[in-house]
């Protein structure tokens, strides 16, 4: 009996399948692991994780590595995915000029216009001329409170500016009612003298007034002009339960239009988009170049610097080659985002949520140095490596296995890097294409719509259902139900968005309402699965025609998914195709078809 | 530096035998049993609370009550770290306003035991949140259905709370009744604090136990008048 092992090197796992050959070719599958891929496909570095992952799936059949007899690599597809976003606008504030923030307790409610003036010089305020007092931290709610009760009398104060955190606190002991923001953390800048307006909605509603031009117009008095420069301004506060607009007579608000340049598609016809232009125009630029040599952008503008960075962080890969250091992007995939981004001269700490588009590249390269990783296994194991079959055919082979498939079959390899797309045909021909865009874009898409710092906890969100603990017994989920426990849950979740890992729950530090979360969650799968599955499967489908394709499996590391599979079915099935999670070797579920598709060949 | 049994036995041995060389009143330490206390001197006159109001069942759900040591505002006036009570007790006040909650401050006279403190005062209130503070002023926040060791938030280094700590314990706990996500309250932390105070957090600790009167509960509190 002969044990032999399939490896098949992903952009980000890499997977294995050992199986047994008896020698009447009597054949069985005996166990299979995956690990993290270990540095850029494709490299010298894949063999830390090749042996990891060998030695956990031998380790299921309690054998020693050396028990092997042979190991199939697979001639992994020359491509490897990576991505990147860029703003393309930019709010800036020239002179400090508003204020839109959301503090968690503004107090009052209404609109107020009045001259701005600070507390210190009360004193010199002029009875009949309408103020809005700003007040430093310096100053307790007391005292703020006290020496604007004695000025009420005979001033007339609109509104009140507090630096601290104390609007409800100063509220309670005024004698008059007024709108009132507060934490305006930079508040030496507001321009004392200069008109202002302030505004402050209802709990659970948002600002009206001064998230409209003619609003902001109205209240400050402003002709057609200015209105028209007031409008990035009132756009940045839309959805506020709090603001102040502060009228200064030079200042202002601009978008500025970052140079975002254009991308030129180097292809069976030459053509470039402008960046601006969005995803849809870049996609449809793109389709309209034919095949694709290389991608570029244009000198010293944003999406030149992108491109060129993915270009530097693929040339390890490149200098593995012999003869071939030219790296080429063979294809990208654009989506439309919006990203939030502290607005430069903001008083308060605000953000504008900035147009962006991001982008994911495909390289290809003429050849990956697979044979060399052959050679170092078999250095290192002592047991024959060989670099055996291509990729998308053995994924095919492999996810033929599933229970009720037949051919024609198209499969849908949908990993972290790119998506593949292949069909198998009757004859057993195969028809292959690679698009860029999958799951690590996904990733890079929630974590800039929702503005998360770290990497990792948009992985989270991509991979598991969430749920808001509302109080310490019971949990109300992403669909709505309700979820009740025993025990207490720990006190730590309280309040906050937890991930539902299996066996553990993960906290969402980000104070982010789970309805928006699960809106940006949806729509950035969306965005990538579906656009990058119908382009694909159009590419290999016979004839270009998608109803030509009776089936088609989900398989790879995104077929996993909870909702990815369904969002797809659903689109699918408008072409009357059947569509669902591939199940490997009716055990495997969707992932490992390539490794299992490297053993089959080994039968032949 | 280790901190460990020894040393701080040396440090205790040290702080008494100053005390008593200075001419102090003679006190009892933590060392000596609780029999060997009959017939000596308190380390304060005991307080009585005859007519005291026992604070009642709340009911209000935007309530936060908040529970104080025996000794607090009375025979401790300042927290381990020198900040006057009065003061923690009208930033924690102020933190809970700003939410819009609304807090309602009782004495605890069964225990001086934080954790408990929190848990009666919880019990206690509208909303089930509840702040029990010590007069040396380590604090915790408590829900009123947890076990009284799993707390909702426990502040154990006094000695290096400030007031803007307290104003943040106050909103936090409002929060905890809004059922709003809470931000952990970042607090310094220091190893040899225990070293430093170990003596004088358990002298404070026995002038709050002298003040126990478990007849009395927990009652209505308004400062010392």
């Amino acid at each position: 009996m002969k044990l032999i092992a399939g490896v098949d090197i992903g952009n980000s796992t890499t997977e294995v399948c050992i199986g047994a050959v008896g020698e009447n070719g009597y054949f069985r599958f005996l166990s299979s692991a995956s690990r993290m891929t270990t540095g850029t496909k494709g490299t010298l570095p894949n063999v830390l994780g090749i042996k990891a992952a060998l030695e956990e799936a031998m380790d299921r059949i309690h054998q020693p590595l050396s028990a092997l007899d042979l190991v199939r690599l697979n001639e992994a597809a020359p491509v490897i995915g990576d991505t990147a976003m860029e703003t393309i606008t930019e709010t800036i504030i020239t002179e400090s000029s508003m204020i839109g923030h959301n503090p968690s307790t503004p107090a009052g409610a209404g609109e107020a216009v009045g001259e701005l003036l600070f507390l210190e010089n009360i004193w010199k305020g002029k009875p009949g001329v309408p103020y809005i007092v700003a007040a430093a931290s310096k100053f307790s709610y007391e005292e703020v409170a006290a020496r604007l009760n004695q000025h009420i009398p005979e001033l007339d104060v609109r509104g009140l500016i507090l630096q601290a955190d104390e609007a409800v606190l100063v509220e309670n002991r005024l004698s008059k009612k007024m709108p009132i923001v507060d934490e305006v953390r930079h508040i030496s800048r507001v321009p004392e003298g200069k008109l202002a307006a302030i505004e402050v909605a209802l709990p659970g509603t948002s600002i009206r007034m001064l998230s409209n031009p003619y609003g902001i117009a109205t209240l400050l008095g402003l002709n057609a002009e200015e209105t028209k420069s007031v409008t990035p301004i009132a756009k940045s506060l839309v959805g506020k339960r709090s603001a102040v607009v502060i009228r200064t007579p030079h200042g202002n608000i601009r978008e500025n239009i970052l140079p975002a340049g254009e991308i030129v598609f180097h292809g069976e016809k030459e053509a470039n988009v402008n960046i601006d232009a969005g995803a849809d125009k870049i996609m449809e630029t793109l389709a309209s170049a034919g095949e694709i040599r290389d991608i570029d952008g244009e000198r010293d503008t944003n999406v030149g610097n992108m491109l060129r960075r993915i270009k530097t962080s693929m040339a390890d890969v490149a200098k593995e080659h012999e003869g071939d250091s030219e790296i080429r992007i063979t294809d990208i995939l654009a989506v439309d985002t919006l990203a939030p981004v502290e607005i430069a001269g903001s008083l308060a700490g605000e953000t504008c949520m900035e147009k962006a588009v991001g982008i994911a590249a495909m390289v290809k390269t003429q050849h990956l140095p697979m044979q060399k990783i052959a050679e170092r296994l078999e250095q290192e194991l002592h047991v024959k490596a060989v670099v055996a079959g291509v990729e998308a055919v053995m994924a095919s082979l492999g996810a033929m296995t599933t229970p009720g498939t037949k051919l024609p079959l198209a499969i849908l390899d949908m990993g972290g890097g790119s998506t593949d797309a292949a069909v198998l045909q009757p004859d057993g021909s195969v028809k292959t294409t690679h698009q860029a865009g999958a799951g690590e874009l996904v990733s890079m898409l929630i974590q800039t719509e929702l503005g998360l710092h770290s990497r990792t906890t948009a992985e989270q969100i991509k991979k598991y259902p969430m749920g808001k603990v509302e109080s310490l017994f019971h949990m109300r989920l992403e669909n709505g139900s309700m979820q009740f426990f025993e025990e207490s849950i720990d006190p730590r979740y309280y309040g906050h968005v937890v991930l539902l890992a299996p066996g553990e729950m993960l906290k969402v530090e980000e104070d982010i309402p789970m309805e928006k979360i699960l809106e940006v969650r949806r729509d950035a799968k969306r965005k990538v699965f579906v656009r990058n599955a119908l382009r694909a499967l159009e590419i290999v489908a016979p004839d270009h025609d998608l109803r030509k394709i009776p089936n088609v499996v989900l398989v790879g590391g995104s077929a996993e998914d909870f909702e990815i599979p369904e969002m797809l079915m659903e689109v699918l099935a408008d072409y009357r195709i059947v569509c669902g999670r591939g199940n490997i070797r009716g055990v495997e579920g969707p992932r490992n078809a390539v490794a299992t598709g490297l053993l089959l060949s080994y039968l032949g | 530096m280790e901190v460990n049994e020894q040393l701080i036995k040396a440090i205790t041995k040290a702080v008494v035998e100053q005390l008593q060389r200075g001419g102090a009143q003679p006190t009892t330490t933590s060392s000596s049993g609780p029999q060997s206390l009959a017939g000596k001197t308190r380390m304060r006159p005991k307080r009585s609370y005859e007519g005291a109001v026992r604070a009642k069942q709340g009911t209000d759900p935007k309530e936060v009550v908040i529970g104080v040591g025996a000794a607090f505002q009375t025979e401790i006036t300042k927290t381990i770290g020198g900040i006057p009570l009065d003061e923690v007790l009208r930033n924690v006040k102020a933190g809970i306003e700003e939410e819009g909650m609304v807090s309602r401050v009782v004495k605890v006279l069964d225990t001086s035991d934080v954790g408990f403190m929190a848990l009666q005062a919880a019990k206690l209130s509208g909303s089930g949140i509840g702040i029990g503070i010590q007069s040396k002023g380590t604090t915790v926040i408590h829900q009123k259905d947890l076990y009284p060791l799993t707390n909702l938030e426990l502040f154990p280094q006094a000695p290096l709370m400030d007031l803007e700590t307290y104003r943040k314990i106050g909103r936090n706990a409002a929060k905890y009744v809004k059922g709003e996500k809470v931000t952990p309250i970042e607090c310094t932390n220091d190893p040899m604090v225990r070293a430093k105070f170990q003596v004088k957090a358990a002298l404070m600790h026995i002038i709050e136990t002298e003040q126990l009167d478990p007849d009395k509960g927990m009652i209505v509190w308004e400062g010392a008048k």
